[in-house]
């Protein structure tokens, strides 16, 4: 885990270090690596989730902002899959509602078999989590009923 | 001692095997760095000497001593000191690894402070700035770790 992946997010906070506590103990996340200044500032920070990294940084230049700063605004947010054997989708809501996340949806079986929630993180980054619960086909999602054709593209 | 350069991972293995390796098998695992030379001289093995200090063999026999050992709890903290020839009397950074049970694994956590004794125009640092030199020490002690891992597992 928490090696160089091809993608991974940055994350902006006003408090960094706060984020980290946070998702250490919303998510589970893990601090794999953590620069700070003379004067004790995050620098720098990565955190893993399975095989996977997000960056967790400051304010750096004008145009990186935290949604605290912006009128919880956003342009991205970040998934998390939990995968089997991880735990289930409720209790992870639960443990990131005890540990100060909003839950904005709470969990919920979707037409295409993953359980989700969404929630806030205290500076307003939204974060969804999803499972999946029932391997389901997309002529089964088509069947639901939802209004919507699934086509999938087959190189 | 305020700066800071930590990283950490999981190793599959009981922290008590992972410090052991950390200890008795860094000349194993360690890997020099030409930005981060303890010496000017060619790199040579490390190795702990006792519980008593980290020390560097060159080739040819001649020891430089990197730091004493300050805490030894086998499978929880090793604390030492960490220095390069060309440090003066007033510079000196530490370094501290924690081996932390995490269900069947071990989470190592290293913590290095003491950077902002050193001078930004100090050899040591190569004229980077402070948050590029910091993060370039850890990359490597990202590196080293992962060697760490391979070499437990």
């Amino acid at each position: 885990m928490a090696e160089k992946r091809a993608l991974s997010s940055a994350l902006v906070y006003l408090d960094p270090k706060a984020a980290l506590k946070f998702l250490e103990e919303a998510f589970g996340f893990e601090t794999t690596l953590l620069i700070e200044d003379a004067e004790g500032n995050l620098a720098h920070s990565q955190m893993a989730y399975g095989d996977s990294t997000v960056m967790i940084g400051n304010e750096w230049t004008g145009e990186h902002r935290s949604p605290a700063s912006i009128g919880g605004l956003m342009t991205q947010t970040v998934h998390i899959q939990l995968a089997d054997g991880e735990g289930t989708i409720d209790d992870h809501c639960e443990r990131a509602r005890k540990a100060g996340a909003a839950i904005i949806a709470p969990p919920e079986t979707q037409f295409y078999g993953d359980r989700t929630y969404r929630c806030k993180d205290p500076e307003g980054h939204i974060w969804t989590v999803s499972q999946t619960v029932q391997v389901m086909t997309p002529d089964e999602w088509d069947a639901r009923d939802m209004g919507l054709k699934t086509t999938v593209y087959k190189p | 001692m305020a700066s800071r350069v930590m990283t950490a991972l999981r190793v599959k293995a009981t922290p008590l095997r992972a410090f052991e390796a950390f200890t008795a098998e860094i000349g194993q695992w360690w890997k020099p760095n030409s930005l981060f030379a303890f010496t000017p001289r060619a790199p040579g093995v490390l190795s702990f000497e006792g519980r008593e200090r980290l020390i560097e063999t060159r080739e040819g026999g001649k020891v430089f001593e990197i730091g004493k050992v300050t805490v030894w709890e086998p499978g929880a903290r090793l604390v030492f000191g960490w220095r390069q020839a060309a440090f003066t009397s007033d510079m000196a950074t530490e370094v501290e690894v924690l081996f932390e049970a995490v269900g069947e694994e071990t989470r190592v956590t290293v913590n290095h402070v003491g950077w902002d004794s050193v001078p930004t125009e100090h050899v040591a640092k190569h004229g980077f700035p402070e948050p590029v030199f910091l993060a370039r020490h850890g990359e490597w002690w990202r590196v080293l770790l992962g060697r760490l891992r391979e070499h437990v597992e």
